[in-house]
């Protein structure tokens, strides 16, 4: 990795970056302050906590979110006008706007250092002010802002370029779910014709067809050593393919009344957690195939689950509109999360620290959710769900920022107009629209390796297609990325004609369950 | 990452309330926990060790090799290697990776107690009955054992100083009725800590397997020693029905700040029951070390005290039968004992009420009554698309969504257990249930162990007779 720094200072100015209004339309000009405290105030509905004291540990993790929040608040507050002071000496001649992205860049960045230094910010600020005063190099003032180990990021892309790796061919029917293994070596999907298949990620090859579901798959989930593949179909019942032998786990998880609509390992990988159309949620133990738990979720159809990532807490959501925040341990509903439009939400994602969950509603929306304040951060749009349960996934673009952020977030989503979308997480911007599949993109999946960024994605249409991410790093921030819509074209060209366009498509969306046909009919 | 959200008053509860489930394969008679706290290792009366899942209640794996009664287990730091002792004089380390033996070594009487060196899993210390102390090597093939002296420390005498012989052969006699009980390493596996049967404690040095410093603690025999997990308190446990608590000085500073004759240990604090002069099976220190808790003799109570003032702060009720080994989760408030009588392992954990608030998210709990102020604003009426483009301009805060912030408790995670999922391979004789007169069926695979509480007496029989296993070795 080159140092991040050195190429911030051999750019003098950032790259262009188009105005918020041009590229989405949902950044409009920011309301008045009272609009904005109304809405606070009506999402808020509860009092703000009592600042306990949290002396011991439960899990095995900890995250301060309290002290990390105020101290956040601080830097934000102090940065506003520091930045101020600098950026408007400094860059001048540059356009509003980009004045603003500079100081988002800015505040990236302490937000993540906040961790390291708590204690010394004060100083440090104090430290920064007086350089300034008295340096009028900006690169200056960046190398030798002492107490931070971090070095500042290079410039946000404002765009990420995947294109078409594989086109893999031989589900029968739609594709509803697909996902890379724990060590991205194979991509693993299920479809509506009750296979689960497993594909070589660096090759595209079809490893294995596990066949025995009697009706269509709705959901897949790799376990964490990546030995086993569960999956979860419409005859009620989970099962477990063991991807090293080929074979299949004698028993299946039986205790589901009706389809099994989403499932996910825990991850040390001795608990499944199953979300189904019998409204319940279960924890299984994986070992004996037994229910351990069952949760009196939701008064609808479960439509998505998700597990942490340190195992301490599961996310579920139903077509009821509520987002629910579980405790393994215990079993006890912690949080739940609801809309005020009260739309039917059809799948939830935990962020790659845990902080936040991401939900997909079918009103055309995907929601950033901060669930311990219970309050919606970010709302990305662009995409088209008003039937299906779309899923998506987080992924990571741009250089490594620091040695525990790799890159910039951003999330990906399906869409029902057959497009795959990815927003930036902060921005809402949509970094890149692909024209993926002929159809509805049901699910998608991320990965980084060694060799480079993916994505897989899987639709009605009957196909998985291996999206490998082409970096313009040769080219530097300045080149031009091209303009998306004409790499969609182009895309849909190189595939040549999908043969079996539309096929089943209209029995498919018959279909209850396995395609979530049914979560969210809007009549 | 649950933290946040957990009732703030649920984690200033140190220290469990409510039995809460019974786990159960075979006769457990010795428990232990790993570091992490994830899973809990069990030895049975026929020689089988049987690792929970803690967070499943279910069997993990099952450990094949002695045939005697488990005496005790000790974990490797990372969780990966297992030492079991037991009756059949043998003590075996378990790769639980594929849950092969590393190494399996005899001795020539029964052991009582074996500990893993806290750093190096192929070193271990092993006491024996009515034998001296073993500090074996176990890093080739064959191991390397050491004899360790039982007898206490005596200054040499100084030059000028008269010797009686007589003195000196009465004491070399007395010496010799030394023999050691139990043997811990200190914190950082310099020293051992050694408890006889004359009621001394001895420091021994691991390096050069000779005693530094002797401190006569009382008169009876010491039963269990327990190292707290900040490695300075030591817990004794001895005949005498006085369970005390000793503050060891930092044997890291030998020969830098301390010499080896200002070792002092001085108890703390001295636990009884002076009106029923109960006697303690087991005992252990809490995951902090703030409570110690003991188990008691003829009496299916656990009793919880307080040590910075001494006090008993809880007495955990519950099965109906005398309890043996007792331990305390590594990081919660979650004690587990395994009953005498029927070798069920019986947990103690903090019961929460859900918190009703937590389903309705546009309710709130609060304490006492408020009046409520109605907004200037509350009922007035905008278009929907103007509300949500107002929602949609105030989400301006910038999300991290990637970085982990590092835990504060330090990473121990390295090793992880593989998750197995033909564990009925292994199963014995306790699977097969009697389902009727004369009628008799094998248990679902991986149903070795039965956690709910209103679990099965089927084999209550059977293990009445070894029952008292686990205190028998000592008198």
């Amino acid at each position: 990795m080159s140092h991040p720094s050195k190429r911030r200072r051999l750019t003098p100015s950032p790259p262009p970056i188009s105005s918020p209004i041009e590229t989405s339309s949902d950044e409009l000009a920011a309301g008045s302050d009272h609009d904005q405290e109304r809405r606070r105030v009506s999402l808020n509905a509860y009092p703000p906590k009592r600042p306990y004291p949290r002396s011991r540990s439960f899990s095995s993790s900890e995250s301060p979110d309290e002290l990390a929040m105020d101290a956040d608040d601080y830097w934000r507050s102090s940065n506003r006008r520091r930045n101020q002071s600098v950026w408007g000496r400094s860059e001048d001649e540059n356009e509003g706007d980009e004045e603003e992205n500079e100081n988002e860049d800015d505040e990236q960045e302490n937000e993540s250092m906040n961790d390291d230094v708590n204690e010394t910010e004060p100083n440090g600020d104090c430290d920064m002010d007086e350089m300034e005063a008295a340096e009028e190099n900006e690169a200056e003032t960046y190398s030798d802002r002492s107490p931070t180990p971090v070095p500042p990021p290079p410039p946000k892309p404002d765009s990420v370029d995947y294109r078409q790796k594989f086109l893999l061919r031989g589900h029968l029917r739609g594709v509803s779910a697909v996902r890379f293994s724990p060590d991205s070596s194979m991509i693993a999907s299920g479809g509506a014709d009750g296979a689960v298949k497993v594909w070589a990620a660096s090759t595209g090859k079809l490893i294995h067809t596990f066949e025995g579901h009697l009706a269509g798959i709705s959901t897949i989930s790799w376990s964490p050593d990546g030995a086993t593949i569960a999956s979860g179909s419409d005859d009620k019942t989970i099962r477990l393919w063991n991807v090293l032998t080929g074979k299949a786990h004698p028993t299946p998880f039986l205790g589901h009344h009706n389809y099994v609509y989403s499932i996910a390992f825990s991850p040390k990988g001795n608990m499944l957690v199953s979300g189904s159309y019998d409204e319940a949620v279960f924890l299984w133990d994986v070992r004996s195939a037994r229910v351990m738990k069952s949760l009196p979720a939701h008064s609808d159809p479960v439509s998505g689950i998700d597990v942490v990532w340190d195992g301490t807490l599961i996310a579920s959501c139903a077509t009821d509109g509520l987002v629910r925040i579980w405790d393994t341990s215990t079993g006890q509903c912690l949080r739940t999360l609801v809309h005020e439009d009260n739309p039917p939400v059809s799948s939830v994602k935990f962020s790659p620290n845990g902080k936040y969950v991401l939900a997909w509603t079918l009103d055309d929306c995907v929601r950033l959710w901060d669930y311990v304040e219970g309050r919606c951060l970010k709302t990305y749009q662009g995409h088209s769900n008003k039937k299906y349960s779309l899923s998506g996934a987080f992924g990571v673009y741009g250089q490594r920022i620091s040695a525990r952020t790799p890159g910039y977030a951003f999330a990906v989503s399906g869409s029902e107009d057959g497009a795959v979308l990815c927003w930036d997480v902060v921005s809402k911007k949509v970094l890149q629209r692909i024209e993926a599949h002929e159809g509805v993109v049901l699910g998608v999946d991320t990965c980084s390796t060694e060799e480079g960024r993916f994505m897989v994605s899987c639709g009605l249409d009957g196909t998985v297609r291996v999206w490998e991410e082409v970096t313009a790093s040769e080219a530097g921030p300045e080149a031009e990325p091209e303009p998306e819509a004409e790499q969609g074209l182009d895309q849909n060209h190189a595939d040549g004609e999908n043969s079996d366009k539309n096929r089943d498509m209209d029995t498919e969306m018959g279909e209850a369950g396995e395609l979530g046909g049914e979560t969210g009919d809007p009549t | 990452m649950n933290l946040s959200l957990v009732d703030p008053f649920v984690l200033a509860q140190d220290y469990p309330d409510t039995l809460s489930e019974k786990l159960r394969s075979g006769h457990a008679t010795c428990l232990r926990f790993n570091r992490k706290g994830d899973y809990l290792a069990s030895g049975r009366v026929d020689g089988t060790v049987v690792i929970f899942d803690v967070e499943t209640n279910g069997v993990a794996r099952k450990l094949k090799g002695h045939i005697r009664q488990i005496q005790s287990l000790s974990w490797s730091r990372d969780g990966r290697y297992l030492l079991s002792s037991s009756q059949d004089w043998k003590c075996i380390l378990w790769d639980l990776k594929d849950g092969s033996r590393v190494r399996t070594v005899r001795f020539e009487a029964p052991v009582y107690i074996a500990e893993l060196h806290p750093y190096n899993h192929l070193l271990f210390v092993a006491s024996l009955f009515e034998d001296q102390p073993v500090l074996v090597d176990i890093s080739s093939a064959k191991p390397i054992k050491r004899i360790l002296p039982s007898a206490p420390f005596r200054a040499a005498p100084s030059k000028d100083e008269e010797v009686d012989p007589a003195v000196a052969a009465k004491q070399a006699a007395q010496d010799a009725k030394h023999s050691t009980c139990v043997t811990v390493f200190t914190a950082l596996g310099n020293h051992i800590i050694a408890g006889t049967s004359k009621g001394w404690i001895n420091i021994i040095e691991t390096q050069t397997c000779t005693t530094i410093h002797s401190t006569k603690l009382c008169a009876a025999v010491i039963i269990l020693l327990r190292l707290a997990s900040n490695g300075r308190d030591v817990l004794v446990n001895s005949s005498d029905r006085v369970i005390r608590t000793i503050l060891m000085p930092d044997l890291s500073q030998l020969g830098i700040d301390l010499e080896p004759t200002n070792i002092k240990l001085q108890v703390e604090h001295k636990f009884q029951d002076v009106v029923n002069r109960l006697s303690w099976n087991h005992v252990t220190f809490s995951s902090t070390g703030e409570f110690v808790t003991a188990s008691t003799f003829m009496n299916p109570d656990i009793y919880v005290w307080e040590r910075s003032h001494g006090s008993l702060v809880k007495i955990l009720e519950g099965p109906r039968e005398e309890l043996g080994v007792v331990e305390w989760h590594p990081n919660r408030p979650f004690v587990v004992a395994c009953g005498l009588e029927s070798g069920c392992i019986y947990t103690w954990t903090i019961v929460t009420p859900q918190k009703w608030s937590a389903l309705a998210p546009d309710f709130g709990e609060v304490e006492e009554n408020v009046i409520y102020a109605e907004r200037e604003d509350e009922f007035d009426i905008h278009p929907a698309e103007e509300i949500h483009q107002r929602r949609l301009d105030a989400e301006d805060e910038e999300p991290d969504v990637l970085t982990i912030e590092p835990s504060k408790s330090g990473d121990i995670e390295s090793f992880r257990m593989p998750v197995l999922l033909d564990l009925s391979d292994s199963e014995s004789e306790e699977d097969i249930v009697a389902v009727g007169p004369g009628t008799m069926r094998r248990r679902s695979p991986g149903a070795g162990s039965k956690w709910n509480v209103n679990g099965d007496g089927e084999k209550e029989g059977r293990n009445g007779a070894t029952g008292r296993g686990a205190r028998g070795r000592r008198r």
